[in-house]
């Protein structure tokens, strides 16, 4: 009787224990009140800065504790004058699931041809300010704490005329202050747009970047009284002329000094080692991550860093153009990186790669992977058979020492295909899983809400430096609980014109108590958190622990 | 096949026969070509009981011979045949067509000089005496019957496939082309797949990969169940660096044959571009029949265990590909790689060093002793290594559209 009522239950056990899988949810317009959308300026000229961007962020710029959001358009330039005006868009998030507009009261619409976004407190004041590059020169608003911001470029000195595609804060003399390495892309202008055609086609397309000339990407010092120095020269930065697209600041070598990885477009991808003193190297050929098979260059274009299989080291991500196969750079030790993409090659050898993130989509405790893709050239499709234009969002579940492609089952935004370009990271709900935005070339944000991340265990932590750099970017978080045990380095950037929640959020799985928290402050401070709770965000204060 | 073409010489060369008879001729003629044997024997043997020796009866009668792979009989008539009219050229050349059958080249070279003795410019025995001396790589002589088999015109497609293939042989690669592309003009309508195919494998030879591919898919149309057709078309989309359709031709090909070596081979190679690496090894390791694999499975199967992580593995199985050709710049390249990733430098650089002088124009072997320069702190050594693949990349060396691994030799 007894067996008989076991096989009776045991189908149904198992189907208790089966959980459904994490998906990610589009969020409607129509929910949200996010209409805003981007004008890519799309002319029959072709202009490059046409099809590159733009980036998207999640920042909370009104200390509410809640994520809003941050996009950003085209805008007036030598070869575009707008038939109506656009702007960049601030939504406030109104902690219901809607957005508002407050773009106009905030003043931070931009106005020029935009390209990426860097949210970070770059001056101490605990509020989180915006950088915004743009093909022509950038801006920086310094955020009032009133709900308004206030444009300092001119003051600060970092206006980085040219073009200028990703921005990273990070503090990478470790003096607790917010340093800016902005990437720059080839030397452009309106007279320097070549003559690309296909005579079948007897139209223009987008030239391929190995056509423009290269230019010195910039690294600026953040001299603690609302000003910046230029120390690309001094800091060997302006020593290698990239078409940059993607950074991450990360520790590669685990030496405490952060170091950025660079993606370049037809030309070698950039690792500058953090020598120290200010002083960095470009070790990309010797690492192993400035080329692809046979010494060619790739298009890179997004990037992120993560250790992906928990081995104590910051492991690589670059996303290249269709054909070229993604890197995932599995780091050696010794500064010795070898390309292991996996599962991961074949599902993207037809994709173009922008935004991209490691995250921990279902709160297991280790990194997983989100893509966002779409080929840069809009006749692609007549030109190159199997290639499309607008691609399909990618996810990716890490399996300990490598990626599952689980796009199939995460959702039905899936099998939409988009002209994605930025992705950006945070829980826009606080419901304790990241969220994503993505942003589109020449089309909508789309604002993805992850559906059963939290149904593991976690805890968010919101760091709040006192001694450190504002952001805790170099910060080293260790949690424990039960036989998880998992070590994360926070970087900055990543990602593609994008920027992201600065919270954490540590994954416990099924956990149902966190054992232990232990927080390296950049400063070399150490918090240890004893029982902290579950399932809720907290602020941990440098030196003081939980708030 | 080729006795079918003949049948509209005889008819021409029969005029001086009577009418009626020519009449019979014609639709035995038609009764041949349409496959109904055994009707046209018929009336041949009726026409024969009345005049046993006529020369055009006996060569009707030997073509219904040979298609009935009665060689013997069918050789036989067409020697009486050509013996009772020693002017009329048609047994003559059927003759020929059946010692090339019979692997007999030297007894069709002199039927065909007898025919060329009667009619200098019948360019069809022109073209086959020079495919013959073709075959025997005497390029002189075959030249020698291609050019008159012209007549001043390129129109003929044989004598230009012909003079296409001296000229690569010769290493004439401009001419090999122009004459290649005039035969492509010319066989648009081509319903021969037979022709198709063999100036498909031609084309890409000398790398005319969308002629190749375009001769090829249309011998495939026409006769979609031959496995050669199949492999040739797909190595050809290969070349085109089209992995996707090339998997689906190899595929199409297994399905067919399971066991076909070339296609397990094939397939393997494009899901190692493709970088399933589970797949590729299962096909890569079903093409290697004990004792003869060729040195690219272990090459191959090399860089499967490589991307792995497996590098001891690959190290064998890369020391094995050496073994079989030691020459295999590829191969050493490879080898270089992996011990360079097992930080064994000294042999890496051995074996990198190695493999550019082997093959100096190939820029992954540059690359990578760049990459073990950089690495053993050499870096001005590594600059100019990346400074030579700046040059040869402006030279358009190395492999180019999506195919990173250097494939199979074509040899379908």
């Amino acid at each position: 009787m007894l067996i008989r009522v076991l096989i009776y239950l045991l189908p149904l056990a198992l189907l208790f224990n089966t959980r459904p899988p994490v998906t990610f949810e589009e969020v409607p317009a129509a929910t949200s009140k996010i209409t805003w959308v981007h004008d890519n300026a799309h002319s029959p000229d072709r202009q490059l800065p046409e099809t590159v961007g733009a980036g998207c962020a999640f920042l909370d710029y009104d200390n509410d504790g809640w994520m809003d959001i941050y996009l950003v358009n085209s805008g007036p330039s030598d070869f575009f004058t707008p038939p109506k005006p656009l702007k960049n868009a601030l939504y406030h998030n109104n902690h219901d699931g809607t957005f508002t507009d407050v773009t106009d009261k905030a003043g931070v619409a931009g106005g020029k041809f935009g390209m990426g976004v860097s949210a970070a407190d770059y001056d101490g004041d605990g509020n989180i300010d915006l950088y915004v590059t743009n093909y022509g020169s950038n801006i920086l608003y310094r955020n009032n704490g009133d709900g308004t911001f206030t444009d300092v470029t001119d003051k600060a000195g970092v206006s980085a005329p040219g073009w200028s595609t990703c921005a990273t804060w990070f503090d990478y003399d470790n003096d607790a202050k917010l340093d800016l390495f902005v990437s720059s892309f080839v030397f452009y202008d309106k007279s320097q747009n070549p003559l690309c055609t296909d005579p079948t086609l007897q139209r223009r397309y987008y030239c391929v970047p190995r056509l423009f000339k290269p230019q010195p990407s910039r690294l600026f010092h953040n001299n603690g009284d609302g000003t910046f120095q230029d120390v690309s020269r001094e800091s060997g930065i302006a020593g290698s002329p990239g078409k940059s697209f993607g950074a991450v600041a990360t520790d590669v070598n685990n030496d405490g000094l952060m170091d950025l990885f660079v993606a370049n477009d037809t030309m070698p991808n950039f690792l500058f080692l953090n020598k120290g003193s200010g002083k960095f190297e470009e070790i990309g050929l010797s690492a192993g991550v400035a080329y692809g098979e046979a010494g060619r260059p790739r298009s890179g274009m997004g990037v992120d860093a993560a250790d992906y299989d928990g081995d104590g080291w910051q492991d690589l991500f670059v996303a290249n153009i269709d054909q070229e196969f993604f890197s995932l750079y599995h780091n050696e030790k010794e500064l010795i990186f070898t390309d292991q993409p996996g599962e991961i090659a074949p599902s993207t050898q037809l994709l173009s790669g922008w935004g991209l993130k490691f995250f921990d989509y279902d709160n297991d405790g280790d990194p997983d992977l989100f893509l966002v893709n779409g080929h840069p050239d809009d006749m692609i499709e007549s030109r190159v058979p199997r290639v499309r234009h607008k691609e399909p969002l990618l996810m990716f579940e890490n399996t300990g020492r490598a990626f599952k492609d689980v796009s199939a089952r995460s959702g039905a935004v899936f099998s939409k295909m988009f002209s994605g370009r930025g992705m950006a990271l945070g829980d826009f709900d606080n419901d304790g899983d990241d969220d994503v935005l993505t942003s589109n070339n020449g089309e909508p944000p789309l604002l993805l809400r992850n559906q059963g991340g939290n149904r593991n265990n976690w805890i968010g932590l919101q760091l709040i430096a006192t001694k450190s750099n504002p952001a805790a970017v170099g910060a080293v978080i260790t949690w424990q609980a039960g036989t998880l045990k998992r070590t994360r380095l926070k970087t900055s950037g990543g990602s593609y014109l994008s920027s992201h929640d600065p919270r954490e959020i540590l994954g416990v799985g099924s956990a149902t108590k966190i054992d232990s928290i232990e927080i390296r402050w950049p400063s070399g401070k150490v918090d240890k958190l004893t029982n902290p709770p579950l399932n809720k965000y907290v602020k941990v204060v440098e030196g003081s622990g939980i708030k | 096949m080729c006795f079918l073409c003949l049948l509209f010489l005889f008819v021409a060369t029969a005029q001086g026969q009577k009418s009626n008879v020519v009449q019979i001729f014609e639709q035995v003629a038609t009764l041949i070509r349409d496959n109904r044997l055994a009707e046209a024997e018929k009336e041949l043997t009726a026409v024969l009981r009345v005049e046993p020796d006529l020369p055009v009866a006996l060569n009707f009668l030997g073509t219904v011979r040979a298609k009935q792979n009665r060689l013997v009989e069918a050789e036989s008539l067409f020697v009486r045949a050509a013996r009772n009219d020693k002017s009329f050229t048609g047994p003559r050349m059927n003759l020929a067509y059946l010692y090339l059958l019979k692997r007999a080249p030297d007894k069709a070279i002199t039927q065909l000089q007898e025919v060329l003795a009667l009619e200098p410019e019948n360019a069809e025995a022109l073209v086959m005496l020079g495919d013959i001396y073709l075959e025997k790589n005497d390029l002189q002589k075959a030249e020698e019957n291609y050019l008159p088999a012209l007549g001043g015109r390129l129109d003929n497609a044989g004598a230009l496939f012909g003079l296409a293939q001296i000229s690569r042989m010769k290493g004439e690669m401009r001419e090999a082309m122009i004459y290649l592309n005039r035969v492509a003009t010319l066989s648009t309508d081509s319903k021969s797949p037979e022709f198709l195919y063999k100036f498909g494998l031609e084309a890409m030879r000398l790398n005319l990969f969308d002629e190749a591919k375009s001769a090829l898919g249309r011998a495939v149309e026409l006769k979609p169940k031959d496995p050669s057709y199949l492999l040739g078309l797909g190595i050809a989309v290969l070349r085109k660096g089209d992995l996707f359709e090339a998997e689906k031709l190899f595929r199409r090909l297994l399905a067919m044959q399971p066991n076909n070596p070339q296609a397990q081979l094939h397939l393997g190679y494009v899901l190692l571009n493709q970088k399933k690496y589970a797949e590729a090894r299962l096909w890569l390791e079903k093409s290697a029949r004990p004792g003869v694999a060729i040195p690219e499975v272990f090459y191959y199967l090399g860089l499967i265990a490589q991307e792995q992580n497996d590098d001891a593995r690959a190290i064998v199985l890369f020391e094995k590909a050496v073994q079989k050709l030691p020459d295999y710049a590829h191969a050493r390249i490879a080898l270089g790689s992996s011990y360079m990733r097992l930080k064994n430098y000294p042999r890496a650089r051995q074996e990198l060093e190695t493999a550019v002088k082997l093959d100096p124009e190939e820029p992954s072997a540059h690359y990578n002793l760049a990459l073990l320069y950089a690495r053993i702190k050499e870096p001005e050594r590594a600059q100019q290594e990346m400074q030579i693949i700046e040059k040869l990349k402006a030279k358009g060396a190395g492999s180019g559209n999506g195919v990173v691994v250097l494939p199979p030799k074509p040899n379908p």
